[in-house]
């Protein structure tokens, strides 16, 4: 039975090309809290024989909207997060070889906050652009970023054209870096970047819909990782991670969506390929089934990844490599993992509330190819959110 | 800064409009609303013969059908959704319908003539030809066929009025347009517009209010023009597949939305529910308030009900 609500998802398109932009904008006011939360490294990876507790994050964030004149909107988000736990901190071999890790022995507590400030400006049929800059705050690390990003719609309506670019400025001063403790650990560095995408939007039929996105990322300066040692079978010691200076990566991203007959529901399918020149390669391809436009909206999706490891990443080093390279950080190292996230939420008015939960889990067992020797430090988090906010 | 109405006779009713603005620019602001609603009126009044829509229905059986501009292009978009969405209970090209239902006769058309327009009607007879300037080569292919922007065509007016007032700088305004309202933003303070919702057994009377602070309200009811004839109410909402009013629908309902088209909208197919209105209506996004014949109100807008 067709319904009101079908009805309103039916029609905005329509409505919003026939009244223009003006009417849409509204603002809007958002609260969320956020808990990330990663599973105890089990006794059997870790190197003093004993599970041990990792990372968790809480994360504050505030969002208001507000519309500025028809056709542009102001947007300002506040975000405190307070960080605690441990880390990985290296990689070493156990009596029998197998890599074990050890866990950076001070609990990390840490907060960042962040402000991010948007505008955005609608052509309405023509398309819209958007201008974003942001800046974040740790006690040891500080970041600027800066983004474009422009939508142009095709004359009728069923194909656009998408492009942005973005920048980021981070300069970090690690903790006891150059101290007697951590003579190893870089006192002062900085690192800058920038990306570009390019894609199209191309609507088939009434309930499908194509889209495909290229995009680049380029990055330069201290790419290492100052919290993290890699080890050194043949001295027994340790040396700082050290990564290239440099780090260029491309992906391609391709998303298919068709609209179920039940109004509202959607099934959406994506995969993207990255490649990057310290050699990883990567999968990703996620199953996404939505439900919008009532009272009730939710989304439920599976995702799973593969990558290829880094040229110069090992668990650990018999001797230190000709280019002095070294690095055992496990987001470097050959693993595959699955997700699924769950979202709900319900409107009350001009009120929305909602709720989600997110499981992960890295695996040797998941990547593409078989792992020889998968790093320990594989990490299998949860996350849950709760979000309430008003449009007025 | 202070409020300032202007009041007016457009679209076949009172219009009106509230914003709140500095005094020097008052009348400059009423004067460029009140010219975009005479601009709708004009462009889609199916009185006027240099008219858009008479010039669409001037082209009926005509084999080069007619040209119409991106305006009109968007506004037939609606018309197709209204028409899908309700299974064809709505249609634009119902209007010819008027031939033989006069709401002030008193009396009821012989089941035969109705019968007898039915082949005039039909949205999915026509053809439409996307143009690469937005607008679109239009066929009405029989003869005597007709298309009419009732229904929504008011609606639509009230939001690009209020595209105006905000165009003209206003942030705290509403326009009004025979019942249909488009509300550019609440009071300076922050506090909505209470809108009263008209009874429908009483038209001196409030039976409910409503806040809005943005967006659009439409209602609609069966009280607009009736017919009572032998103790039975036939309403103006015409079921387009029969050429009937729809029965035991809610005698008002009203609908607050993002716009006033979409408000209308809701509106419009709701009724054209009859007495499966209230299902259609439960799982609406968008606050909602139903009259029911003995008067009983339903919708998360029942509870703003005027004591």
């Amino acid at each position: 039975m067709k319904t009101a609500s079908g009805l309103l998802l039916a029609l905005a398109p329509a409505a919003l090309a026939a009244t223009g932009p003006a009417q849409a904008g509204e603002g809007s006011v958002e609260y969320l809290y956020s808990n990330y939360h990663e599973d105890d490294l089990p006794a059997s990876r870790s190197a003093s024989g004993k599970a041990a507790g990792r990372y968790q994050v809480d994360s504050h964030m505030f969002r208001a909207q507000q519309p500025l004149g028809a056709s542009d909107d102001l947007s300002l988000d506040l975000t405190h997060e307070r960080m605690s736990g441990a880390s990985p901190w290296y990689v070493m071999p156990d009596a029998q070889g197998r890599p074990v890790q050890v866990m950076s022995g001070a609990s990390i507590s840490d907060i960042r906050n962040a402000i991010d400030a948007g505008w955005r400006h609608d052509w309405g049929r023509r398309g819209t652009a958007k201008l974003g800059l942001g800046y974040s705050q740790e006690e040891d690390y500080r970041s600027w970023q800066f983004s474009l990003e422009g939508e142009l719609k095709a004359w009728d309506g069923t194909q656009s054209v998408t492009a942005g670019m973005s920048w980021f400025d981070d300069r970090l001063e690690p903790t006891d870096g150059g101290s007697p403790l951590y003579p190893g650990r870089v006192i002062e560095a900085g690192k800058q970047g920038g990306s570009l995408y390019a894609g199209v939007i191309q609507v088939l039929t009434p309930r499908d819909q194509f889209r495909l996105t290229l995009s680049t990322l380029w990055q330069q300066g201290f790419l290492s990782d100052p919290y993290k040692l890699a080890y050194i079978t043949g001295s027994a010691s340790t040396v700082a991670d050290s990564r290239p200076d440099r780090r260029v990566s491309g992906a391609l991203s391709a998303q298919y969506r068709h609209s179920l007959a039940t109004p509202g529901l959607a099934l959406q399918a994506d995969y993207r390929y990255f490649q990057d020149d310290w050699g990883v390669q990567a999968h990703t391809a996620t199953l996404a089934l939505n439900r919008s436009g009532s009272l009730w909206d939710w989304s439920a999706s599976l995702r799973w990844y593969s990558q290829s490891q880094a040229d110069f990443y090992a668990p650990f080093y018999a001797s230190l490599r000709g280019d002095g390279l070294a690095s055992s950080d496990y987001r470097l190292s050959p693993y595959g993992a699955l997700g699924a996230n769950l979202d709900i939420g319900r409107r009350l008015g001009a009120w929305r509330l909602g709720a989600g939960l997110g499981v992960y889990r890295a695996s040797e067992d998941y990547a593409l190819g078989s792992v020889a020797l998968p790093n320990p430090g594989l990490v299998s988090w949860r996350n849950g959110y709760l979000q309430m906010s008003r449009q007025y | 800064m202070r409020l300032h109405q202007h009041e007016f006779h457009a679209l076949g009713g009172p219009c009106g409009l509230s914003f709140h603005a500095e005094d020097d620019a008052a009348a400059r602001v009423s004067a460029a609303v009140e010219a975009e609603v005479r601009r709708v009126e004009r462009k889609y009044s199916r009185y006027r013969d240099d008219s858009v829509v008479a010039a669409i229905n001037a082209s009926a059986g005509q084999a080069d059908g007619v040209l119409v501009d991106a305006e009109t292009a968007a506004l037939l978009d609606v018309a197709a959704t209204l028409h899908e969405q309700s299974d064809g209970r709505f249609d634009a090209t119902s209007g010819v319908l008027r031939e033989v239902w006069d709401f002030r006769s008193g009396r009821l058309p012989e089941p035969a003539a109705v019968t007898a327009l039915l082949p005039r009607i039909g949205w999915s007879l026509l053809r439409r030809r996307r143009l690469a300037d937005g607008g679109e080569q239009l066929w009405l292919p029989r003869p005597g066929m007709a298309l009419d922007f009732g229904g929504f065509g008011k609606e639509y007016a009230a939001d690009r009025a209020a595209a105006v007032l905000r165009a003209e700088g206003i942030r705290h305004g509403l326009v009004e347009l025979g019942g249909d309202i488009s509300v550019v933003g609440p009071h300076p303070d922050g506090s909505p517009w209470r809108i009263g919702i008209r009874h429908p057994r009483d038209p001196a009377r409030a039976i409910a209010a409503i806040d809005v602070a943005r967006g659009g309200l439409a209602t609609s009811g069966d009280y607009e023009r009736c017919l009572i004839v032998d103790g039975r109410r036939y309403g103006h909402i015409l079921d387009a597949r029969t050429g009937w009013p729809v029965a035991d629908g809610p005698a008002s309902l009203s609908v607050t939305a993002p716009s006033c088209l979409l408000a209308g909208a809701v509106c419009t197919l709701g009724l054209l529910q009859g007495a499966r209105a209230l299902d259609w209506l439960a799982d609406c996004p968008q606050p909602w308030l139903a009259v029911d014949a003995g008067l009983g109100l339903h919708g998360a807008l029942a509870r703003a009900e005027v004591a």
